[in-house]
């Protein structure tokens, strides 16, 4: 009996499927390609700049934006005076802060997002009390709550928080839901049949089958969290990257705001990089 | 072992789903032990009366009993494997067939697992994904699972229906000594004559919608079946019968 088994089993080892092939064949010719635009608008700049098609003070040079960069991170900081915004070697505390502000918003609606998300999901009762309320609420545009949020907090990193929360909490909640919804009836039948108590369900079966989705919901939300965190920082603060790129936009040094934007890009991509390595390891099961 | 256990008796059982009649009236007694594997034709109702029996499905008239307990839902005393497979894609070959022993509290279920892979020949790929898996070790990773809380009752519905020609063929040998070295009652629901007559104990005929059992025998061949079984003169006439009755039914 095992002899004809191992017959059966070896030759079929772990599948390496022609797409994952594929994916790896092309990888480097792809990233080679992703380059040329950036260059280009690159080089459009600096001619831009040599040219002088618009005063320097409104298009700075690469070089400068490049040195301005340098000066953020790497100058020497000056002793602290309350009230002011500093850009000289400031740039790790400001980018602190605002990851900091962004960070906690995001993890407090993540956390209202998949819970609230998979009570929506799983309890039909729960949906029909909150549905059409979080329905409502979901059809507001993001930035129609800052005019309350400041009449109620002013403009400062407060309101900020509570738009990246808002922000931040539609896409989890709504992947979940939908995900934890989706989930095949013969998984649940299945772990019925197995065993699994009715109250263990939703953390053996309806969580890991929706992960994938949820996650999903996770980088999209993490992206508008993101999004909000200057919002925030345009008053009320000297702490931040936007509140350097606001005082920077007072004092008229453009190359400071492209320093920000700058920041706020890369750290925008490195964070949606991470999080995409840190769900393969947990839904590598998923083919998505 | 004691006293066998896992005798499934079932009388008068009806269902309908809303004006369809899907089951009328089926009775059927098995014994513990012994494997009854239901023929019938397309649509007839075969696989809706395993989900009875699975607890998946009320039904209107009747009773279902194993062992004297009414079926009331689902329970890890019947375990059913359906042609898809129930393996959890998240979850590896070892978790898998650990999945009903872990949530049952079971403290051997690190043994009864490693010894089921042994079994299942699934010793080496214990650590991957189910999509890592041909579809012939995906369903015994899947009658593995199932086999982990050791159920009195093994419910298969048309469990390798899905599989090729040379790869259902083996899998009914491996079942038929699994089965021999776990006495389990089974149940198996096919339209595949020859899986029915090398599994099966023995043989019900089920008619076309509403299901009624038009015929129940015994199967007269011995615990060496295989595929030498195949090529038995007795075998290929007793075949050619079956399948006129089958297709009579239709």
């Amino acid at each position: 009996m095992s002899d004809t088994l191992a017959g059966v089993a070896a030759p079929m080892g772990v599948v390496v499927t022609p797409a994952t092939a594929a994916r790896r064949g092309r990888r480097r010719p792809r990233r080679l390609l992703g380059l040329i635009v950036p260059l280009l608008v690159l080089v459009c700049w600096q001619l831009a700049w040599q040219w002088e098609l618009k005063p320097r003070t409104i298009i700075p040079s690469p070089h400068e934006v490049l040195t301005a960069a340098d000066a953020f991170f790497f100058g020497e900081r000056v002793a602290g005076l309350s009230g002011v915004v500093y850009f000289k070697g400031a740039g790790w505390s400001h980018l602190a802060t605002s990851l900091g502000r962004c960070g906690q918003a995001w993890v407090v609606a993540v956390v209202v997002g998949v819970v609230l998300g998979l009570g929506l999901g799983l309890s039909r009762w729960v949906a029909d009390l909150l549905d059409p309320f979080t329905n409502a609420l979901r059809a507001v545009p993001l930035f129609a709550w800052l005019p309350l949020a400041a009449v109620w907090f002013g403009v400062n990193p407060t309101s900020g928080k509570i738009l990246i929360f808002i922000g931040a909490l539609w896409p989890v909640l709504v992947a979940t839901t939908d995900s934890v919804a989706r989930v095949p009836a013969a998984q649940i039948e299945a772990a019925r049949m197995l065993g699994t108590p009715r109250s263990r369900l939703w953390r053996r079966v309806y969580l890991p089958s929706a992960l994938p989705e949820i996650v999903t919901g996770l980088r999209l939300s993490l992206t508008l969290a993101w999004t909000c965190v200057i919002i925030g920082e345009l008053g009320g603060t000297t702490d931040g990257v936007g509140a350097m790129m606001n005082a920077a936009r007072e004092a008229g040094r453009t190359e400071q705001i492209i320093v920000g934007i700058l920041v706020f890009a890369v750290i925008g991509f490195a964070a949606d990089r991470l999080l995409r390595l840190l769900s393969r390891r947990f839904v590598s099961w998923s083919d998505t | 072992m004691t006293e066998a256990l896992g005798r499934l008796v079932a009388k008068g059982v009806c269902k309908s789903f809303g004006s369809l009649p899907v089951l009328d009236g089926i009775d059927l007694d098995v014994s513990a032990g012994r494997t009854l594997a239901l023929l019938g034709p397309s649509g007839c109702g075969k696989s809706t009366l395993l989900r009875v029996m699975a607890g998946f499905e009320s039904f209107d008239a009747g009773t279902v009993t194993v062992d004297g307990e009414p079926v009331t839902g689902p329970s890890p005393t019947r375990g059913m494997v359906a042609q898809a497979g129930t393996l959890f894609p998240w979850l590896t070959v070892r978790q898998n067939v650990g999945f009903g022993p872990r949530d049952r509290g079971d403290r051997q279920a690190a043994e009864t697992v490693t010894e089921l892979l042994a079994a299942t020949g699934l010793s080496d790929f214990a650590d991957a994904l189910p999509r890592q898996l041909s579809g012939g070790m995906r369903q015994r990773a899947a009658i593995a699972q199932v086999l982990a809380n050791r159920p009195p009752l093994l419910l298969l519905d048309e469990p390798f229906g899905a599989l090729d020609a040379q790869t259902r063929l083996r899998m009914h040998e491996w079942v038929r000594g699994l089965l021999a070295e776990r006495p389990t009652t089974t149940v198996l629901v096919t339209h595949d004559v020859d899986e029915a007559l090398l599994l099966g104990d023995q043989l019900g005929l089920l008619s076309a919608r509403p299901a009624k059992v038009v015929a129940l025998r015994d199967v007269p061949f011995g615990s060496d079946r295989g595929r030498h079984t195949l090529a038995d003169p007795a075998f290929v006439s007793l075949k050619a019968g079956v399948l006129n009755e089958v297709l009579e039914a239709s």
